[in-house]
């Protein structure tokens, strides 16, 4: 016993010390999320039998289609649209003109302030009495009824890039600092024009930055839930529709929202691996 | 040739004008919405086309004080962000350290295994979480939620822990065993201090995320346990949207802190970072 201790020393050491770290996964997230497996799979208020129905009433419904249609859709067109912000965002933040500290922190004012206040701040903003109507109204004279964004698809979307583009940006901001200039200058002094030197050098270069970024993005617009269940209105995304089987019902259908969320976390591992599986395989170009 | 020059010049400005009115577009659409919730909180009789508010008045900070109960909310809300962040730093100390300073076997795959629950949306095991609390008699205890909330603080603190002892000059300890200090002596004499300003961070991060924290509290919470994000909800739900303003800007406060703090210091991609896998 003794030399055994003295022989795995080493090992045994680092064992313990990744304990608190391993039980805190174990107790927190692999545990409950079993407890959600399990549940998903018990008829309604039973804990002993077994059964499929939670799953096939929840894929058999015709609105399930419409949620999960309506989750990927935020969750990808926030993406795209974070990164057509982003790019030429962290482009210009490069050049370093005056006062891009403050731009720099502009950036991650979404992901530090809370999801909620940021929500009632759009929600004021784009309201039929916010800023943007009144500019549109009376500084513009462009529409003479305010324009309906809030509780719609539209304003949604615009919620959405609002609060997550900043993952994306972030990391496309710090492999653009860290790419090498000299790329740029050999092909500048090639004769490549400088659109040419976005398009064909910088861009490329840069392009893992942007994918991991948006990944980001996607994960956090995916599992959205502050931010539609204050500002959705109709448009209810998986997680507000799982929260609603236990806020809404009494008693609480914790089977069924059991099944949908497994059936999310699903869709979001499968997406997930597809996106890192053409992520990491090396660009042809 | 000089008309020429003074062409491209002029172009050049137009470039840098067009640059600049793009960034300050940016900056508008990211901070007018909080301005407009500081106006809204101090302001009486905001209604119709007016672009700011006649009256001003502070009613609706007694309000949020008097009727949402402030002071008791914000209790709750410190003392578990209090409690979340004592366990989390005490989970990943050992953690990060042994990540960072030891050679373990498939150490990738068990950061990307820590790393997992910021990975799945949190509503999923947020269920799990509230059906074992239950069971625990935890719900609507500040220990049951803040141990929530370790769910999402620990992995944040590993990774960023991990990051700073990795980082740690492997000389500075060589010279402390060749003075002849022991093991312990050299953890807690120069490895401890040396990680200090990782700690302070990861401190910071892990009580802004448990501050924050809305879908694990949702799932956690009782009366007596109403933090001030729920409060918040709450209110927008109750529809007075002066208070609702003016709890807000309560809340804001801890995340405009740690703006000032990484503006001061803290690099922008340990806020997102850790996805060097991806």
């Amino acid at each position: 016993m003794a030399s055994f201790l003295k022989k795995h020393r080493y090992a045994l050491i680092s064992f313990v010390m990744l304990l608190p770290g391993l039980a805190s996964f174990f107790g927190l997230f692999f545990y409950p999320m079993l407890v959600t497996v399990v549940r998903s799979f018990r008829p309604e208020g039973v804990t002993t039998a077994w059964t499929l129905r939670n799953y096939t009433d929840f894929l058999g419904q015709a609105s399930t289609r419409q949620v999960i249609l309506l989750t990927f859709f935020l969750a990808i067109a926030c993406t795209l649209l974070s990164i057509l912000l982003s790019v030429p965002l962290t482009l210009l933040l490069r050049q370093k003109l005056v006062g891009h500290r403050l731009f720099r922190l502009t950036i991650l004012v979404p992901i530090t302030v809370p999801g909620l206040v940021g929500a009632l701040g759009l929600l004021l903003f784009y309201g039929s009495r916010g800023w943007l109507n009144l500019l549109l109204m009376q500084g513009l004279h462009v529409v003479e009824q305010p324009v309906k964004i809030n509780y719609t698809l539209t304003g949604l979307v615009i919620f959405y890039v609002w609060h997550y583009f900043s993952y994306t940006a972030v990391t496309t901001l710090s492999t653009l600092e860290g790419l090498d200039p000299a790329f740029e200058e050999a092909a500048r002094v090639a004769g490549a024009s400088p659109w040419q030197v976005l398009r064909h050098v910088v861009i490329p270069l840069i392009m893992p930055g942007i994918l991991a970024g948006s990944v980001l993005t996607f994960m956090a617009a995916f599992g959205a839930f502050s931010i539609p269940l204050i500002t959705g209105g109709s448009y209810r995304p998986l997680a507000v529709q799982i929260y609603k089987q236990i806020e809404v019902f009494t008693p609480a259908r914790w089977e069924a929202a059991s099944a949908m969320a497994v059936v999310m976390a699903l869709l979001q591992l499968v997406f997930l691996t597809f996106y890192m599986r053409v992520l990491r395989r090396p660009t042809a170009s | 040739m000089r008309t020429l020059r003074q062409y491209l010049r002029a172009l050049l400005n137009a470039k840098k004008l067009l640059a600049y009115t793009f960034l300050l577009c940016f900056f508008l659409w990211v901070t007018t919405p909080f301005l407009m919730i500081l106006l809204k909180s101090f302001g009486r009789n905001w209604f119709g086309k007016l672009w700011l508010p006649p009256e001003f008045t502070l009613d609706w900070y007694k309000w949020a004080i008097t009727v949402t109960n402030i002071p008791e909310v914000l209790r709750n809300t410190l003392v578990i962000a209090g409690i979340a962040v004592t366990i989390s730093t005490l989970i990943a100390i050992p953690t990060g350290w042994a990540l960072g300073r030891r050679q373990i076997p498939g150490k990738e795959v068990i950061m990307s295994t820590i790393l997992l629950p910021r990975m799945i949306p949190p509503i999923a095991y947020a269920l799990g979480v509230a059906q074992i609390f239950y069971r625990l008699h935890l719900i609507d205890t500040h220990l049951g939620v803040a141990i929530a909330h370790v769910a999402i603080c620990a992995p944040y603190a590993i990774l960023v822990l991990s990051s700073t002892f990795e980082g740690l000059d492997e000389r500075v300890l060589e010279a402390a065993s060749v003075c002849g200090a022991n093991n312990l002596r050299t953890f807690f004499h120069i490895t401890l201090p040396l990680v200090m300003p990782g700690i302070l961070s990861s401190i910071i991060f892990t009580f802004t995320t448990s501050y924050n924290e809305f879908t694990l509290t949702l799932m956690t919470y009782g009366p007596k346990t109403i933090t001030l994000p729920v409060r918040t909800y709450l209110a927008v739900g109750e529809g007075y949207w002066e208070v609702t303003s003016a709890l807000s800007m309560i809340l804001i406060i801890p995340s405009l802190f740690v703006l000032f703090m990484i503006q001061r210091q803290v690099q922008p991609e340990k806020l997102v970072g850790g996805f060097k896998g991806v």
